[in-house]
Formats: structure tokens, sequence, C-alpha cells
């Protein structure tokens, strides 16, 4: 069964349904926002079945799209969190990625800036690495994007988009990373003109491709267990989850999950935790602490690794 | 820019200039700089690296007084003031404080305050001067300029008076050449430093 990422948008009224629908087709809700008289919900489903769940949303006043970055987490990268590049672009952006179904978050480098002083530390290094993708927003000059990026991108494992003043063209050739975006440097007005909100869809276009490459590489080795099916694992059986604050307690990557619970008291407890038939999530994923407070973070291991795929 | 009388961002990267010009005008902008900034001219090299900006200033305001933003009314042994504009109130009730002490000083509601047993005339209490804008425009303007420049540039010269202004900065230390392009572009404005 292929799970496809979409986006329903629909009225409060009956949403239950839909909900009930999804679940029972054997697809996974990653979030639920009920904002006013409208629930969004970010969903993997099966491919057949979307058509059927557009059929019944429709007398609902549902409408289904697809969102190619549901289920990953971005790390959005930004030189500092000075004024210079908060709030634009950084949080434009990052809330652009938000709309299409991703989490992300926003990461303010310690020592970004400046051509001969930047830099990047073990901490940042490993915290973007936790990510599904990075996107570094760099500045507007080609000699400083040419100079820094090799020392701000040492040790990163993700798969990168860089976003910078110069051309794309020009990006590619001074940079090495896996995807590019030209003509989005530092800049201090908000995005609202149409071409810059054209801009910001190259940005999810350059990601979603990227993205898509990754898919593939996961494809070829799948997963033992696929992350939103863990999700729901977890929630069923650690009830501490349903008390978390946070708006994703449980937030789904490409290839793991992200528990927002202590790591000292539950990870033994996820370890444990059985999916079926006798298999712990222990035996098929990497339980270890995440670098972002004390947050689990669990990285599900490959078919070729584990010879069990659930 | 149509308050601007000059306004040039010069770059050997024409993209990258092209970029700080926009960023140069919105921050001059948003900051509310137009009303003071009369010619400017900026030059970044991200090669050496320096960036530099050199200007004019436009006569700034004079100083606020009691008498701008209130309307004296002189009662008997009291004045009550109705603030017509409520910008300068909280610096004209600190003058307030420490010339009178607090014991004199009432503000019954958000536009009125009332003083009581001064031995001061109406003409004086308009009179009395509150603050000097201008020297917290010159705080906004180097604000302003380090908001434009790009960040990593830490070593800063900033030079600030009357009716110009220069800002050098660098990531490496300045030199004597770095801070000699001020009468450069000065002169490209037409100016001296």
């Amino acid at each position: 069964m292929i799970l496809v990422p979409i986006t329903y948008r629909g009225g409060v009224y009956r949403h239950n349904e839909i909900i009930d629908l999804i679940e029972d087709l054997g697809g996974y809700i990653i979030q639920k926002h009920m904002i006013a008289q409208e629930v969004v919900l970010q969903c993997f489903v099966p491919k057949d079945d979307v058509e059927l769940i557009r059929a019944i949303g429709k007398p609902l006043a549902g409408e289904v799209t697809d969102s190619p970055l549901v289920g990953t987490e971005i790390a959005v990268v930004s030189m500092s969190l000075e004024i210079h590049h908060l709030p634009h672009p950084s949080c434009d952006i990052a809330e652009y990625v938000r709309r299409l179904g991703a989490k992300s978050n926003m990461i303010g480098m310690a020592r970004g800036v400046g051509k001969r002083i930047a830099g990047i530390n073990d901490e940042e290094r490993d915290v973007i690495n936790e990510h599904d993708i990075a996107v570094y927003l760099l500045g507007n000059f080609e000699h400083c994007i040419e100079k820094k990026t090799p020392l701000i991108l040492r040790g990163i494992e993700v798969p990168v988009v860089l976003c910078g003043g110069p051309d794309k063209e020009v990006l590619q050739r001074i940079a090495k990373a896996d995807g590019y975006v030209g003509n989005v440097g530092r800049f201090m007005h908000r995005t609202k003109e149409s071409e810059e909100l054209e801009k910001l869809d190259e940005i999810i276009e350059e990601i979603t491709r990227v993205l898509s490459k990754r898919r593939e590489e996961i494809a070829k080795d799948p997963l033992s267990v696929s992350p939103a099916r863990l999700m729901d694992v977890i929630r069923e059986n650690v009830p501490a989850i349903l008390d978390v604050t946070s708006p994703t307690p449980l937030t789904v990557q490409m290839a793991g999950l992200r528990v927002k619970l202590p790591y000292d008291t539950y990870a033994e407890i996820i370890k444990k935790t059985m999916i079926e038939d006798g298999v712990t999530i222990g035996e098929i994923a990497d339980v270890v602490p995440s670098r972002i407070r004390d947050y689990i973070l669990v990285q599900v291991k490959p078919f070729s690794e584990t010879n069990i795929v659930l | 820019m149509q308050a601007i009388e000059y306004f040039e961002v010069e770059c050997p990267d024409i993209r990258g200039g092209e970029n700080y010009r926009q960023i140069a005008n919105d921050v001059l902008l948003d900051h509310n700089m137009l009303r003071v900034v009369n010619k400017i001219h900026i030059y970044i090299d991200p090669k050496v690296p320096i960036f530099v900006a050199v200007g004019t200033l436009k006569k700034v305001m004079t100083v606020i007084k009691v008498g701008d933003i209130a309307n004296v009314n002189p009662q008997e042994k009291k004045f009550t003031l109705a603030i017509s504009d409520e910008t300068y109130l909280a610096p004209m009730l600190k003058v307030f404080w420490d010339k009178f002490g607090k014991d004199h000083v009432d503000q019954p509601d958000r536009f009125t305050v009332v003083l009581t047993g001064l031995d001061i005339s109406a003409r004086d209490l308009e009179e009395m001067p509150i603050i000097d804008p201008s020297e917290a425009l010159y705080k906004d303007l180097v604000y302003a300029m380090k908001c434009i420049c790009p960040e990593g540039f830490r070593v800063r010269s900033e030079n600030f008076g009357k009716e110009k202004f220069s800002f050098v900065a660098s990531e490496d230390t300045l030199t004597e050449a770095g801070l000699a392009l001020v009468k450069e572009k000065f002169a490209l404005m037409g100016e001296t430093p």
C-alpha cells in the first residue's frame, strides 16, 4: 500500500467522519489543526483512496490537496538571530513551508555571519543533522557565499538547499549543495509582492525535488516500519505523550520520529513498546537522545538491517 | 526615496549592490530616517571587506517644550495641562518629577496633568524644555546603519556630527586606506567630510 501525503481542509461539522474514514482506510493523521470553524488535517492516505476521501469530503465543504512536505521536518538555518536576518526572510520561509505541511524549526547560528569569521559548532551541526533537510539562508554577496559555505556546511550529512542573493547558476558554480534557489538573499521587508511569493514557491519546489530524491533512496531499502505508524503506536501505548502541550508532541520525519518526552524517563518505555507480533520499537529503531532539549529521537532502521517489515 | 536628495549604493558585485540598495531603502524607511538624511552614499566591497556609508543630514527639529505638546491652563494655585500630543508625555513627566517633586505632579487621566503648589509663571512653564529629539535621532541613525551594514562587519568606526556622518565597518581591522575612503565618497556627493 503506497501512502501519499495530503492536506484536508474543511468545516468542523462532521469532520470526525473524515478522521474515521482516513483511519479505516489505513491512513495516518500527522497533524490536526482547528482554526475557528475550519479543520486542517495533514495526513498520509493510501494513494488509491484519495479520490474517495475527496468525494466524501465534498458535501462537508472539504478540500483535498497534495502536500509533498507532510511528514518532513525541515531546518531553516539562519546565519544569526539578529535583526539583519529576522523576521525576514527566515520567518517568511519557515512559515511558508509550514503551510505546506512540513514541520519547520528555525536554527540561528552563533557564528554564521561574516566571511572569514563564519563557522559552525558541534551542537548546531548535530541539531541540523536531526532534520530531513536543511535550508540555508545566505547573504547577497557571491564572494562571501563562496568563502563561507564550506565552513558552515562542515559535518552536515542531510541534504542542503542553499538560498542566496546571486543567481541560481552562480550559486551552483560557487557552492556545493543538493539544491539551489537564487535571488533570495538578505532582505528587510515582508514577502508580499507576487514575484516574492513566486520565489517562496520556487524554494518549496526545490525542497520537494531534493526530498523526493531522498524518498527514492529510502524506497530502495525500505524502512522496517513507517514513521507515521510508529507515531500511532506511541500515541496509543505511551499515554504521557497526550499531556505534552507542544503543537506536535510527535514529529514525524521521513525516516524517524521526534518524541517530545524526556529521554531519561521515557526512552526505555518507548524501546519496550510492542508494535506487532512481539516486535518492539527497540528492535527496529535506534532510540537516541536528541540535541534539542531532552527530547527522544527514534531513527527507524532499514529492512536490510533488521529483516523485518511491519 | 523622493525625500532624499542623493542616494547611491556602490558595489563591485552588481547584483549584491542592487540588493543592498533595496535593504538601505527599507531600513531608512522603517526607521523613519528620511526626515533626517539629506544625502547618502554607500560603498561596499565584500572582497576587502569594507562597508562605508557617508552622508549629510537635514536640519533636525528644535527642542520640544511643554507648550508644544500641552495646553497650559493656569488656575488658582495650580496648573492644568491638557495634553495634545502623547509622544513626549513620559519625558515631560520625568522633567516635572525631577524639577518639582512627585508630590506636586498628578495625572488624573491619560490626557491631563495637574501641577500644584508651584511658584512659576504660566509662560515659564510653557517654555520649559522637555527633550531634544536630535539626540535620539543620532542614536537611531547609528542603529539604522548597523542594520544596513552586513552583519559580519563588526569592527566599526562611526562619526556623527550635526550636519554630516560617516560609518565605516569591516570584518578585519580597519586600515588607513579604508578610512581614507570616507573622504573619497564625500567627494562623490560634492561634499567635504
